[in-house]
């Protein structure tokens, strides 16, 4: 916890100063290593987790690629490979390869990736306001009820016997709309993708950034109410 | 982390589980869910001559959520529409003695509430077009 905060205090005064070198002083010109003295500089808090492995923020991301960045960055930045140097260092350098580590598992998982995204394009989950997908709702409330009888139920008797059966039955049905939602969301993050990369300032190519981070939005908060409800269906019928 | 005495109360025995009929005369639905955690809260009312005689609950979701609701629909009855905008998530905050990170959980009662007040509000105004 020490240590998190020292590094925490630290690398906020040292952002101050980002393109000098917090030791030499020099303009920097390295990426993460200063030119001229060779110290070890932190990632400043404000580098999102795409530029801080050289990617674009597409959601389109070679995980090959990706993987490789990160050894090769794990390896620069690695605490053991700092043993000897000064406590600045040290510090650095742990907190670099902790920043690492959430950006690579957060990039990794393409839901996680396109919350990420959602959080940088669009503020956090709660400035994009979809309506709440009442169906949805009601059928989950609908199938708790169906999950209760069931674990009242007399698993041996008819009724339970029937309610298992339905049980399973919603299940297979939720796991494929949870698919559904997943490729619904791959086409909307290759539109984004193409979108980008088109690179348009005009008002009908902003209009598009909307409705896609929407549509990303809605999609990411369904997948959630989908996948309580089949966990909970799991722990409950196995 | 441990519930509060409260919480696990209303867990164990949640008062006003259940719904009425949408479209039933004085009855307002509030369905509300919290994205980031999955959680559904489906909060009724029924109001006759401006007051709540009868509220009803569904959430599926954690305990906090479950306990929630329920206090919500404890505090409705008997209140007017107007003394019922009032409630605020705090009050549920300090009443459950919720945690921080419980903290969603009363702000999804408020919303559910609000959206509550809102349905019936928008039916009393122009009962026709509820149906």
């Amino acid at each position: 916890m020490d240590q998190h905060h020292t590094h925490n205090t630290g690398s906020r005064d040292l952002r101050m100063a980002r393109s000098m070198c917090w030791h030499c002083q020099s303009e920097m010109s390295g990426e993460y290593f200063c030119e001229r003295c060779v110290k070890v500089q932190p990632v400043s808090k404000e580098t999102d987790y795409f530029t801080c492995f050289g990617l674009p923020r597409r959601l389109t991301i070679d995980l090959k690629k990706l993987e490789a960045k990160f050894y090769e960055m794990s390896r620069a930045f690695h605490p053991d490979f700092y043993q000897n140097k000064s406590e600045t260092e040290q510090t650095i350098s742990l907190g670099n390869a902790a920043t690492l580590n959430t950006a690579y598992r957060t990039l990794r998982d393409p839901i996680q990736r396109a919350e990420y995204l959602l959080d940088l394009e669009a503020g956090s989950v709660k400035d994009i306001r979809t309506s709440p997908p009442s169906d949805l709702f009601e059928e989950i409330l609908e199938l708790q009820e169906t999950v209760e009888a069931y674990r009242a139920s007399d698993r041996t008797s008819e009724t339970g016997r029937q309610l298992l059966t339905r049980l399973v039955a919603e299940r297979q049905a939720l796991d494929q709309r949870k698919q559904d939602m997943e490729h619904h969301l791959q086409q909307i993050c290759t539109d984004w993708d193409a979108l980008q990369d088109r690179g348009e300032a005009t008002s009908q190519a902003r209009t598009e950034r909307d409705r896609l981070l929407k549509q990303m939005r809605e999609i990411l908060s369904n997948r959630t109410y989908v996948k309580n409800i089949v966990n909970d269906l799991a722990a409950t019928i196995g | 982390m441990a519930y509060s005495d409260k919480v696990v109360d209303h867990f164990n025995n949640p008062r006003n589980m259940g719904s009425f009929k949408k479209d039933e005369d004085g009855v307002g639905t509030g369905m509300v869910g919290a994205p980031e955690c999955g959680d559904v809260m489906k909060l009724q009312i029924k109001v006759q001559d401006d007051m709540i005689v009868d509220a009803k609950f569904k959430t599926f979701g954690c305990g906090s959520a479950i306990a929630s609701s329920s206090l919500a629909t404890e505090w409705l009855k008997g209140k007017t529409i107007e003394e019922a905008q009032k409630i605020k998530n705090t009050d549920i905050v300090q009443e459950l003695n919720l945690p921080p990170v419980k903290i969603h959980c009363s702000v999804l009662a408020e919303d559910a509430i609000k959206a509550a007040l809102a349905d019936y509000q928008k039916k009393a105004d122009k009962p026709e077009a509820a149906r």
